[in-house]
């Protein structure tokens, strides 16, 4: 279980490794925590030529308090989260987050940036930074561009990442103290992917998202309106859930109703 | 091949290597330190856990030429360590090991649970200990061990 | 004679600490992969990627013909007949490397070799393999339809064996009042010991012979089926095993890997080296469990069990492995079902099925987990359909202990031992009632609770009768130990079996620490080289501290007693009048030390007594006076609680009490139960191999086989109770494998207790959160129409 050969290279800065890209376009992968990448490279399932280190550039680990909004760097750490050494401006929701992420080796390298761009339909960072409204921060060479989550998140291990394109950081509008959170696990074991992700968080906006349930995480566009106004939420979900899942499979649905109706359940404070 | 210097235990180590050379391969092929073993090579079992500049690692998940001037402990490196010194001694009292295959990697990830939380509770320790797979002992004794240890380390009155 | 456990010394009970733990808490333990050989290179095999097909063409990479071989690089390579003695079981010839046909995903193809497992893979890529595709069988019951597709153009049908097994009166079951039949299934997974098989082979041109680091549970039988498959005579060959990883039975089979990696050894010129991965051994090594029954039990009206009938089906795999296949499975899954019960009749057909998957092989309690769960959860069927507790009923039909030694309807003895008062105690542990309270104090929306138990036996230390009944091809009969007392008075034992983390330098020093007076750390117990050890069979069956502590404790026993003799003629005493004690002789007058002793026998043979041979070095073998096997038993009971929205369960309280007779160290047999029940848990609720239509397993790495943690298994509360056994030394039974077995029934019956008002049935193992959610929806809808 080795990897196939491939060249390494480890850019002293952001401009440079966006140059390193852009020349190596579609033979070249980015290596953050290389947490996700390793095990696909070990597996010999995600070939590549050139091998481009980004985890000790500086600028991906930037914090910056913009006032209402939070800049968070994308090769943050999940332990960086768990430990409190980044802010959570999800009122504890993104350290709870990082805490449920695989085994502590893991989220000490691991990074929120790369389990963005790894886009796994079942992992937490994507439906979590969704649900908290993020929005990517993506450099190209010479380029930047902003993207909600909703729009970089295409589909399983997909995202609309351009070629070379680095995701920079998340800017995260700070939720107000009365902002209640819900992040409902539900996994074969402990530290491993979620069969059925459910996040909520009901403040000034409402947004209940659910991973597990299709090629990436969703937000359940029924069932956070209801939410939001004081409507019957639980009574959304279905619907919203018929949308989503490709495949009719009672079990898993009525898994991801149960996840929910958690989410929601604790989030109005029941 | 690519030159990478390091420190492996305390020493400066300067080799050439294959890009796709993991850590763990480098650590037990070219510096014949064997203590880390390998179980998954896919980041599951805990088996090859290291220190990576103080923090905890899977060290087939980690390319060797990533670690270039990293300070990398095995548990080789941690032979004259006070808080390991306890926390083995806890493991032979706690029958914490059968075939010793996974226990380096338990080591690796009670020390450092320990030197973050010197008193965790069980269900603290069991956190910590999940991902590190051992097919013999059933963990009781390795839950048992880092209690003890902690216990030891700082004494309740 | 018999030792007396508790005469003197101490050492037997007493919970030493491990011989074994210091090197490994070093980070200084020896596995295969640590060896390191002048010029080792690494080896990468060519796997299947199809599970049923005929090879039309294999390429070689260009310019590397030398460093890639395929099995017709060795004609003289011998194929092993394997699987039981029996002219009714079908040979299913194993090629070290496939040859005309691939019958599973993964089996090797050909050997890449090259300075690093990296190179080796690169090599392997490059291998052009061209297979015609033929239809895959993958359902064992399937399988034996006149339509399938067959693995094996000669056979008649799919079966390497089907046999019946029938006994008893059985024409009373027809009109019993209560006849339930049920369908169990457990699931096929793998092994999984944590460190994965290994070999590092290469030929010592000094000594001519080859030299072998095996991760093995047993050198000297795996020397003997690679000698023959090599044609290389037993004395050129030396198998080392060094420090092994766990084995749990799946490195007590002889797989083509390792022929092959010896093969290339002897045309290299090099040492060679081969680590399975993860991957691999997910994919190709020793499969295990995948039990189908379909059964139906009998009882009268006061819920007496009269009988067993049905059929069993094992998914055995393409192959049978040397040396004994797969086929004890069969034979004891059925042997196994009236379990410790008085059950009076029993009729079996059993089918042991080739189907496209890879060759099963013996895992921790080898078929009784499959069988205890078939006859545990029928117990708990037929009390639900009765009304009463699952207790009582056992209560009911566990054999008295007034009634042992009992003859079970199977043929087994059940030697000794109290299986009601084993009931009693874990139930009274679980405290049913306070169950029952909590149950009916329980609101709507919150977890279910429910508990379970499952009682088992664990046949043991069985010998000559037992395997050759079984008509295996290596009969285990025996194990052997060489005792030596060296010149100062310090002692090294070798034994035959292996220790790969049952403590045996621990264990085994106490026996002879026991016999001979002296403190274990005198004693080194040496293991696993054939070069130095006596002939043995390894560790597996629960064994080895039956045959291995006998094997030490007996001849130990004859060394004390020749240095007794010494001692007294040294003091002038009688022989009778002296007594050893503490590394002395000693006698009324005066003592003498082991060391002077031992300086005499070995390098002062003239201060001997007139006639006596030279040295304090013995060699024995021993087995049980009854080699039908001693019994273990127990009774494990676990309290759950079910989230009936996501069929997840949560172990709340897991509780044993058991027997294994005499212990000679109660934290080793804490640490075996604990181990044991881990992995039973693993195959009740994690673990499994599943297969799509074509032959692909679902599960090769550890994201997709789940694998138990410490938050996953909980600390087990154990109660022991010691029966020692009649015919063995120190009244000691076997304890490996129990605490695997009740494991899968017992949650399965605690999760069915936890939904008895739908009445619901978990007969499926892993009962995952989907099992789960699914057995209550098929209940309900059921309920419903
Ligand atoms: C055993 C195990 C269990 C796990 N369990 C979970 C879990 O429960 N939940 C969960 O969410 N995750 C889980 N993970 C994944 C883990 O969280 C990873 O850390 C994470 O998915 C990837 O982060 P990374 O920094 O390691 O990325 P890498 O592995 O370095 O990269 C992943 C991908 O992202 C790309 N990439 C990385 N950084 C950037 C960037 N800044 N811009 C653009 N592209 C980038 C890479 O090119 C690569 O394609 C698990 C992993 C393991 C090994
Ligand atoms: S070998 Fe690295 S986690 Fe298993
Ligand atoms: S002691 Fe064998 S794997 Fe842990």
């Amino acid at each position: 279980m080795k990897p196939s050969p491939f060249d390494y290279a480890r850019p002293a800065s952001l401009d440079l490794a966006l140059a390193t890209m852009a020349e190596h376009a579609d033979s070249a992968s980015l290596i953050a925590g290389g947490q996700s990448l390793v095990p696909l490279l070990n597996l010999r399932m995600a070939p590549s030529e050139l091998i481009v280190d980004i985890s000790r550039l500086l600028e991906l680990r930037e914090i910056r308090d913009l006032g209402d909004r939070v800049f968070l760097g994308a090769g943050l750490t999940h332990a960086m989260f768990e430990d409190g050494v980044a802010p959570d401006p999800g009122n504890g929701l993104m350290r709870k987050t990082a805490e449920n992420i695989a085994y502590r080796a893991i989220r000490c390298h691991g990074t929120i940036g790369g389990s963005v761009a790894m886009a796994d339909p079942a992992a937490d960072w994507p439906a979590v930074l969704l649900a908290l409204g993020a929005v990517a921060i993506l450099r190209s060479e010479g380029a930047e561009r902003r993207v909600t989550m909703n729009d970089l998140l295409v589909g399983t291990y997909e995202t609309s990442l351009h070629q070379g394109e680095i995701i920079v950081g998340f800017e995260i509008a700070k939720l107000p103290p009365t902002a209640r959170t819900s992040y409902i696990k539900f996994n074969k074991k402990v530290g491993a992917f979620a069969t059925s992700l459910a996040v909520a968080v009901h403040g000034e906006t409402t947004r209940v998202v659910i991973a597990g349930a299709g090629s990436r995480a969703r937000i359940l566009r029924k069932t956070s309106e209801a939410l939001a106004t004081g409507a019957d939420a639980i009574a959304c979900i279905g619907g919203d859930l018929d949308e989503i899942m490709s495949e009719p499979d009672a079990y898993l649905r009525q898994l991801h109703v149960t996840t929910i109706t958690r989410a929601i359940g604790e989030v109005l404070g029941a | 091949m690519t030159r990478i210097s390091l420190h492996v235990n305390g020493t400066a180590v300067e080799r050439d290597v294959e890009p796709r050379t993991s850590l763990a391969d480098f650590l037990r092929e070219s510096c014949a330190l064997t203590a880390t073993h390998l179980g998954c090579e896919h980041g599951a079992c805990g088996a090859c856990t290291v220190l990576v500049d103080g923090m905890i690692a899977r060290s087939c998940l980690k390319f060797a030429v990533m670690c270039e001037g990293r300070e990398v402990v095995t548990l080789e490196g941690l032979a004259d360590d006070a808080l390991s010194d306890t926390i083995k001694q806890a493991f032979h009292e706690s029958h914490a090991l059968q075939c010793g295959f996974c226990t380096p990697g338990m080591l690796m990830a009670a020390r450092d649970l320990l030197s973050r939380n010197p008193i965790p509770s069980e269900d603290q320790v069991r956190a910590a200990l999940a991902g590190h797979i051992c097919r013999c002992t059933g963990y009781s004794g390795i839950v048992h061990a880092i209690i003890l240890a902690s216990r030891r380390l700082i004494p309740v009155e | 004679m018999s030792g007396d456990a508790h005469s003197s010394g101490g050492w037997i009970g007493a919970s030493l600490l491990r011989k074994e733990d210091a090197r490994h808490l070093a980070g200084k333990a020896m596995f295969v992969a640590d060896v390191r050989l002048p010029g080792l290179q690494d080896i990468a095999f060519v796997r299947s990627q199809i599970a049923h097909g005929r090879i039309v063409s294999m390429a070689k990479p260009a310019g590397a013909e030398s460093r890639v071989f395929t099995i017709a690089d060795f004609p003289s390579l011998h194929v092993l007949e394997a699987g039981p003695e029996l002219d009714a079981f079908r040979q299913s010839p194993y090629p070290a490397l496939a040859s005309d046909k691939v019958r599973y995903v993964g089996q090797a193809m050909a050997a890449c070799v090259a300075p690093t497992r990296a190179l080796a893979e690169d090599l392997a890529e490059l291998v052009q393999v061209d297979c015609s595709e033929l239809p895959a069988v993958v359902d064992a019951i399937a399988a034996m339809s006149p339509g399938s597709a067959r693995l094996f153009e000669s056979w008649a049908d799919n079966a390497y064996i089907t046999r019946t097994i029938s006994a008893g009166d059985l024409s009373r079951l027809k009109d019993a009042p209560i006849r339930l039949r049920r369908k169990f299934r457990m699931n096929r997974q793998a092994t999984v010991s944590l460190e994965t098989r290994g070999v590092v082979a290469h030929w010592d041109a000094r000594l001519e012979e080859l030299v072998v680091y095996l991760s093995t549970q047993g050198g000297h039988v795996m020397r003997l089926g690679l000698a023959r498959a090599l044609g290389l005579p037993e004395n050129q060959i030396r198998v080392i095993a060094p420090d092994v990883g766990g084995g749990f039975g799946g490195k007590n089979r002889l797989l083509p890997e390792e022929i092959a990696v010896c093969a290339i050894a002897l045309k290299v010129g090099h040492p060679v080296r081969w680590i399975e991965d993860r991957r691999e051994h997910l994919l190709a090594s020793v499969h295990c469990r995948d039990h189908h029954y379909d059964l139906i039990v009998s009882a009268d009206s006061e819920g007496h069990l009269l009988g067993i009938e049905g059929d069993v089906h094992i998914d055995a795999g393409a192959y049978a492995l040397w040396p004994t296949g797969s086929f004890m499975e069969a034979s004891m899954a059925a042997g196994n079902l009236p379990g410790p019960y008085r059950i009076k009749a029993l009729s079996v057909n059993t089918f042991t099925v080739a189907t496209n998957k890879a060759p099963m092989g013996p895992y921790r309690g080898v078929a009784r987990p499959g069988a205890c769960f078939a006859i545990e959860r029928l117990v708990d069927e037929v009390a639900l359909h009765m009304g009463i507790e699952p207790y009582e009923l056992r209560k009911r039909n566990l054999v008295t202990r007034e009634e042992m030694p009992y003859n079970t309807v199977a043929g087994l003895k059940l030697d000794t031992g109290d299986y009601h008062d084993a009931l009693d105690t874990a139930a009274a542990m679980v405290d049913i009632p306070a169950v029952r309270r909590r149950q009916a104090e329980r609101k709507p929306g919150e977890p279910r609770i429910g508990v379970g138990f499952a009682v088992y036996t664990e046949q043991s230390g069985h010998g000559v009768v037992e395997w050759s009944k079984r008509k295996s091809r290596v009969v285990p009969g025996y194990e052997s130990a060489n005792v030596r007392m060296l010149p100062d008075g310090s002692v090294t034992i070798h034994v035959g079996v292996q220790n790969h983390g049952q403590g045996h330098e621990t264990t085994l020093a106490q026996i002879a620490a026991h016999e001979l007076s002296l403190d274990p750390s005198q004693i080194r117990i040496r293991y696993g080289d054939t070069a130095t050890t006596p002939f043995g069979f390894g560790s597996f069956a629960s064994r080895s501290i039956v045959f291995a502590g006998g094997a030490v404790g007996t001849t130990t026993r004859r060394l004390a007693e020749k240095i007794r003799l010494i001692g007294a003629h040294f003091l002038q005493a009688d022989p009778k009048d002296v007594r050893i004690e503490n590394g002395h002789v000693i006698s009324q007058s005066g003592s003498v030390a082991f060391s002077e002793i031992a300086l005499a026998a070995n390098i002062r043979q003239e201060m001997l007594p007139q006639g006596m041979d030279p040295l304090l070095d013995m060699t024995g073998t021993y087995e049980p006076t009854e080699s039908a096997g001693v019994f273990s038993y127990g009774t494990h009971a676990v309290v759950v609680e079910v989230d009936e929205a996501t069929g997840g369960v949560k172990i709340l309280d897991y509780a044993v009490s058991e027997d294994c007779g005499t212990m000679i160290n109660p934290m080793i047999v804490d640490g075996q139960v604990q181990g044991g029940i881990s992995q039973g848990i693993g195959t009740g609720l994690y673990e499994e191999i599943p297969f799509n239509a074509e032959g692909q397993p679902l599960a090769t790495t550890f994201a997709d086989y789940m694998m138990p943690c410490a938050t996953e298994i909980p600390t087990v509360r154990i109660a022991h109770s010691v029966t020692p056994a009649k015919v063995t030394e120190y009244g000691v039974k076997g304890v490996g494998e129990g605490g695997a077995i009740a494991p899968p029934a017992a949650l399965a019956n605690a999760v069915a207790d936890a939904f008895r008002d739908c009445k619901a049935s978990f007969n499926e193992t892993p009962l995952t959160p989907r099992r789960v959610w699914d057995a209550v929806q098929i209940a309900r809808a059921g309920a419903a129409s």
